[in-house]
């Protein structure tokens, strides 16, 4: 099995510290340190290679549901249960701005590539696009078109892409002004896009995830074997494209080959639901985080 | 002291004599009087009231008026004294206020602080103090025996506490708790008794109030006295309560957190006295979650509220109870942690162990076999039990009496008893006692035939519910998964992947709550009984798949009578209000349905009123639900769709990315915000609504059409609603119409939606706008009015309810197909755009005239209006894939309609509205809107002349 042998299956390191589900972990840009959140209201930068806390960000009222870290590494941002997309500066842990307006909790943000604007995904059902760089705290622009929860949201340099429990995985394109909605049937739990950019993995709440071709909207491939009905369960691509990456609620991770669908490796992971999944840019090293509360780090 | 004033050496003479004093008080009347203003200034003397002369202070200028208001004496300032230094050297003298104070000052600065006399010290605290003092003091003098600091505890008050002696008074006892003496009548009768008489120069009320006051204080002294209340009869608090931490005495960790406290003694008991005592929960204290469902360890802030959110969906983990950590944990006893051992292994004494092997085997006893045909449900006794027996012996088939009004009858009556139950039988045999029509309940004429027909009745319904009945425990006891929870609520599950239709309880339809609650009811049961053998429809048997669907349409009907029956004791208007829904929903789900379905759904009311029952919406709702799931068999995952969709200028900027809508107006599909907020408006108003706006608009046009450039700007801000109404309503029927017909279209489509996406989407934009400045006024009033009501309907109910409507997305997918093959076509010739337009704008127009009325006519009036416009569209869909056909297709259809209308006129006015039109459009697109100026002038003006 040498397709098992350079996949990360082996624990690294367990990071401890989170009271209560952790509910996100993600790598930096590169890779060289993971931001995680949770329950406990608490975000904390680590080095997962070496195993460390490194700092705690305090803020937030209720559960922080994702992080996502700028390119440059000086600012991160928060959405969670308390309805805001916090804006923080790194090194001091302070909140540079919050960014009040979702009618709900907030699902999930991301920042461009210029780490000029945040994007978050929210209960209310739409996606706003919030500005980092004029002081202004209104919405840049708000997308209401779906149906339902938005639940993840990724950004190309060119396109929002957000996916919702109304079954679609919608594209905004900036450059030509168009939405595609691919609608999958089912509601979308997580959204990553590979690495080329040219096929969308859609976690979908049938515990099946879900390739699609970007360009055509065409179904390329289905991934089943985990459970994912009722959490929200992370997928990921490996950084070669080769394998898909997805949490189980029991507990398990499973890897399967990305053009035959094959369960290339499970092994659990964690006692309880795998709440996130995170692989490292550049080298095979993966992050999982769990209700039980912990983080753990896998390399090969 | 007294041997230091010896050492005293006086200088001066002091200021006044005792003498004086008398003299200087009428010297002072006498002042006052005014005698003394004869002596000279420096003579003058100022003097308070005393007589005493008054002192300015030593910098503000002494005595008054003495020396010149210099100082106290000729000498000038009266010296200290004098210390020798021999003896004790003069340290530095600390001055105080009191030192420049008279007696009478010192006594007013004194009478600001009260301080109790020791004799009313309530508690004893100052008489301890003021021992602990004298005893300080005393050791000074004379070193005792114990060196150091005497600890207070030793120390005794010397004399009884004013509280404990008022207690004593009062009857009560030393040793006993306070409680006791409000308890015992008696002691509180003696102890006011007493208490008067301590003080009987105080009125009664406020004894009373004292009184109260002292308990008060007395039970506010030490909670936790007050709680042991009971068990404290004589015990003290050490002994209750020994000290078991290793804190220092009297040091208390919860002393700025007093809600920790309880929550640490209730751990305690719990683990002392496990059951004994329900610990106290940290629900009931201040920042305690309020919902059992938080996760543990996370509450919220004081101002925000719970809310559902705060729920732990990831129940399952039981965290570990997080404690407030305290510096010290208290030193358990050893035997209390033994204890907690043994206890956990079940029934083996402390000292004991369990045996490895037992020879004692549990005997074990399989569980009762449960038969067969046992229904896990209970089944009421009464108006249903008949419905069992008469199954056990049939009565003879016997030929129906001659009288044929009496056939009717007592085929009528067998099927309502067998659905009411043997209750109804009885009721209307006392009823009709007398009534010799009902002979048949008595054993008269026709009895036999009554019996036999009853219990076929019976046996057919007894069918029907034992399967109902066999379905629905089912999942009911495992844990809900968020599927279910959802259906319990009446949510629309998302759509789901082909194979999962039929046994979905998902319609994908519009409908939300009541009709989904129906579902739940039939559906398991429609599906069963599909395999089942009762087919009341047999007689086709060429077309086997319809009439599968006929029969669960037939099954459904009696599936709903049971319902009926079991739901008998909802209230006449929950009945109502339910059949009115279903109603309702059958109506905007008609729509969709194919020729024969709706032909079917027609007869079938039919049934029930021969069965003396009228459901007639159980009929039309199968059909929706037929429909349904054609439509699903026919949609595939994924699908994609395309709309337009504005970035703001901002975002590109940020994006580094050009607008692609710079300097544009805002695109089209903006205004279906607009559309989705006037969509939840109720069916009826919107349709009103929006009717008048379209006529209003017609009104303002032909009223206007002298001069165009006023009306433009009103039309901007008003058309887009109907507009896009119109557009969407017309292609959601389109839409479905290709669902119907099968996959065919949507290649078709797709290869459309390629040929599209590289088209100009300027041009679409500025399209949708000519589009929307024209279609409110072009409508034909002679077109078939029903139609339109149900895309509208649809659409409205589709929207109205996101999860549900996924299916109907097809309908805005099939609208921006359209409006890029519209402009598609356009670069070829406008002339199908304005056909095309025409098509759409009809349903609107349809819609907003009918709207009611319609909602309330019958299924068939409307499917037959319904299919004939249909055949109609499925032409036209066949012919949709190409713009060249739609030229073709538009040009018949339009022609035909406007054949009559054709004339040379059109051609007069179309310069005033091309140049009208001009002016509301962006220039790029006013060549091409110029070319269909023509066509929308013919058909307005044949509208106008319909009107007429």
């Amino acid at each position: 099995m040498s397709a098992t042998a350079e996949l990360p299956t082996k624990e690294a390191h367990v990071l401890k510290g989170h009271e209560g589900a952790v509910l996100a972990a993600r790598f930096n840009g590169d890779g060289n340190y993971a931001l995680t959140c949770g329950k406990d209201r608490t975000i904390r930068l680590w080095n997962p290679h070496r195993g460390i806390l490194i700092k705690t960000y305090k803020s937030h009222g209720r559960e922080v549901r994702d992080v996502h870290v700028t390119s440059d590494n000086a600012k991160f941002c928060s959405c969670g249960g308390d309805r805001q997309v916090y804006y923080w500066d790194v090194s001091t842990g302070r909140v540079i701005r919050k960014f009040r307006g979702h009618d709900g909790e907030v699902n999930a943000v991301k920042f461009n590539d210029s780490s000029s604007v945040v994007v978050s995904a929210g209960f209310d059902r739409s996606l706003r696009v919030w500005d980092c760089r004029s002081h202004s705290v209104e919405p840049v622009q708000i997308i209401d078109t779906f149906l339902d929860t938005v639940m993840s949201v990724v950004l190309t340099k060119t396109e929002i892409i957000g996916g919702s429990v109304d079954g679609t995985v919608r594209t905004f394109d900036m450059r030509i002004g168009r939405e595609m909605s691919d609608n999958l049937g089912q509601p979308v739990n997580c959204i990553s896009i590979s690495n080329d950019g040219n096929c969308v993995l859609a976690g979908c709440l049938d515990s099946t995830l879900r390739l699609l071709d970007r360009t055509t909207g065409e179904l390329l491939q289905v991934y089943r074997g985990h459970i994912s009905k009722s959490f929200k369960t992370d997928c990921c691509l490996t950084n070669s494209d080769a394998h898909v990456i997805g949490g189980s609620e029991d507990g398990l991770v499973f890897f399967w080959d990305l053009v035959d669908a094959k369960v290339v490796s499970k092994f659990r992971a964690h006692d309880l639901v795998v709440t996130s999944v995170s692989y490292h840019p550049k080298e095979d090293c993966m992050l999982t985080s769990s209700v039980d509360g912990t983080i753990r780090v896998w390399k090969k | 002291m007294a041997s230091d004033e010896e050492d005293f050496v006086f200088h001066g003479t002091p200021i006044e004599r005792e003498e004086e004093i008398v003299s200087r008080k009428k010297k002072a009347v006498a002042g006052a009087s005014g005698n003394l203003r004869t002596l000279p200034a420096w003579k003058q003397e100022v003097t308070d009231e005393e007589g005493r002369r008054r002192f300015h202070g030593a910098f503000t200028g002494g005595y008054s008026a003495g020396y010149y208001n210099t100082v106290g004496s000729k000498d000038g300032w009266a010296p200290q004294s004098f210390t020798s230094s021999r003896k004790n050297r003069a340290g530095a003298r600390k001055q105080s206020i009191s030192d420049f104070l008279d007696e009478d000052e010192k006594a007013d600065m004194e009478g600001q602080s009260l301080s109790a006399s020791s004799q009313f010290d309530t508690f004893g605290f100052t008489a301890a103090e003021y021992s602990r003092k004298q005893v300080e003091k005393e050791q000074h003098e004379r070193p005792s025996a114990i060196p150091g600091p005497v600890p207070d505890e030793l120390i005794a008050p010397v004399s009884e506490s004013i509280g404990v002696k008022l207690l004593l008074k009062m009857g009560w006892r030393r040793g006993h708790s306070i409680k006791d003496v409000r308890a015992s009548s008696d002691a509180r009768r003696e102890a006011r008794k007493a208490f008067l008489a301590f003080s009987t120069d105080e009125n009664t009320k406020e004894t009373s109030d004292s009184m109260v006051s002292e308990t008060e204080v007395e039970t506010s002294l030490d909670p936790q006295f007050s709680e042991d209340i009971k068990i404290s009869e004589s015990i003290p608090v050490y002994v209750l309560n020994p000290k078991q931490d290793l804190h220092g005495l009297g040091y208390d960790p919860f002393k700025h957190a007093p809600e920790f406290r309880e929550k640490k003694r209730s751990r305690l008991s719990a683990n002392k006295e496990a059951g004994f005592r329900k610990p106290l929960s940290m629900k009931e204290s201040l920042f305690g979650p309020k919902s059992g469902k938080t996760a543990p360890g996370f509450g919220i802030g004081a101002l925000e509220e719970l809310d559902v959110e705060d729920e732990d969906v990831y129940g399952g983990y039981d965290f570990d109870q997080t404690y407030v950590i305290e510096d010290e944990q208290p030193a358990k006893p050893s035997n209390d942690n033994r204890l907690r051992l043994t206890s956990k292994e079940h029934d083996v004494l402390p000292g004991f162990g369990a045996a490895k092997n037992s020879d004692y085997s549990m005997e074990r006893f399989n569980p009762p076999t449960i038969p067969k045909d046992f229904v896990a449900r209970h089944k009421f006794a009464g108006p249903l039990e008949a419905e069992s027996k008469p199954t056990l012996s049939a009565p003879p088939d016997v030929p129906p009496p001659a009288d044929n009004n009496l056939k009717l009858l007592i085929e009528g009556f067998a099927t309502f008893v067998s659905r009411c139950g043997k209750l109804y039988e009885d009721l209307s045999r006392e009823k009709n006692q007398s009534n010799q029509l009902f002979d048949f309940l008595r054993g008269g004429n026709g009895h036999e035939y009554y019996a036999r027909r009853l219990w076929e009745e019976q046996q057919k319904r007894s069918d029907q519910s034992k399967l109902t009945l066999d379905v629905k425990p089912s999942s009911s006891v495992q844990k809900m998964t968020a599927e279910e929870r959802g259906s319990l609520l009446g949510e629309k599950p998302l759509q789901r992947s082909l194979k999962e239709t039929d046994t979905s309880a998902s319609s994908g339809g519009s409908f939300q709550f009541p009709t989904n609650l129906s579902d739940t009811f039939t559906k398991s049961a429609s599906t069963q009984e599909a395999a089942d053998a009762v087919k009341p429809f047999k007689d086709d048997p060429a077309k086997q798949e319809r009439f599968e669907q006929f029969l669960k349409e037939k099954y459904k009907g009696g599936l709903r009578s049971t319902d009926f029956n079991r739901v008998n004791s909802m209230s006449e208007s929950a009945r109502a209000q339910e059949r009115l829904d279903f109603e309702a929903a059958a109506e905007a789900i008609e729509k969709g349905k194919a020729y024969k379905e709706v032909r079917r759904a027609t007869e079938r009311p039919l049934d029930f009123l021969a069965g003396g029952l009228q459901f007639t919406s159980g009929g039309t709702e199968q059909i929706k639900d037929t429909g349904v799931v054609d439509m699903k068999s026919s949609t595939t995952y994924p699908k994609r769709e395309e709309f337009q969709w504005r970035p703001s200028p901002l975002l590109c900027k940020r994006f580094d990315l050009p607008d692609p809508f710079m300097g544009k107006l805002p695109p089209a599909p903006r205004a279906r915000n607009k559309m989705d907020s006037l969509i939840f408006l109720p069916d009826t108003v919107k349709a009103a609504s929006a009717h008048q706006v379209s006529e209003s608009q017609e009104h303002k046009k032909e009223t206007s059409i002298d001069e165009p450039e006023v009306e433009v700007e009103v039309e901007n801000v008003e058309r887009p609603v109907d507009l896009y109404k119109a557009i969407f309503s017309d292609d959601s029927e389109d839409d479905e119409d290709h669902v119907m017909n099968g996959k065919i279209q949507e290649g078709q489509e797709k290869k459309n939606e390629a040929a599209a996406s590289t088209l100009n989407r300027l041009i679409a934009g500025d399209f949708l706008e000519s589009l929307g400045k024209e279609l409110g006024f072009e409508v034909p009033s002679d077109v078939p009015y029903q139609e339109g009501t149900k895309p509208m309907e649809e659409e409205s109910k589709s929207r109205s309810k996101p999860e549900g409507s996924s299916d109907k997305r097809p309908d805005r997918a099939g609208f921006k197909q359209k409006v890029e093959e519209k402009t598609s076509s356009l670069t070829l010739g406008s002339e199908e755009e304005k056909s095309r337009k025409q098509k759409e704008k009809s349903p609107r127009k349809r819609s907003g005239g009918n709207d009611l009325s319609s909602s309330e006519s019958s299924g068939d009036e409307r499917s037959k209006k319904r299919s004939s416009k249909k055949d109609r569209y499925r032409n036209n869909d066949s012919e949709s894939d190409s713009s060249s056909d739609y030229h073709s297709r538009d040009k018949q259809g339009s022609r035909s309609r406007r054949k009559r209308r054709e004339s040379s006129r059109e051609k007069r006015s179309s310069h005033k509205k091309h140049s009208k039109h001009h002016r509301s459009k962006k220039s790029s697109s006013s060549k091409l809107v110029y070319s269909s100026d023509e066509d929308r002038k013919e058909s307005k003006r044949e509208k106008r002349r319909r009107r007429d």
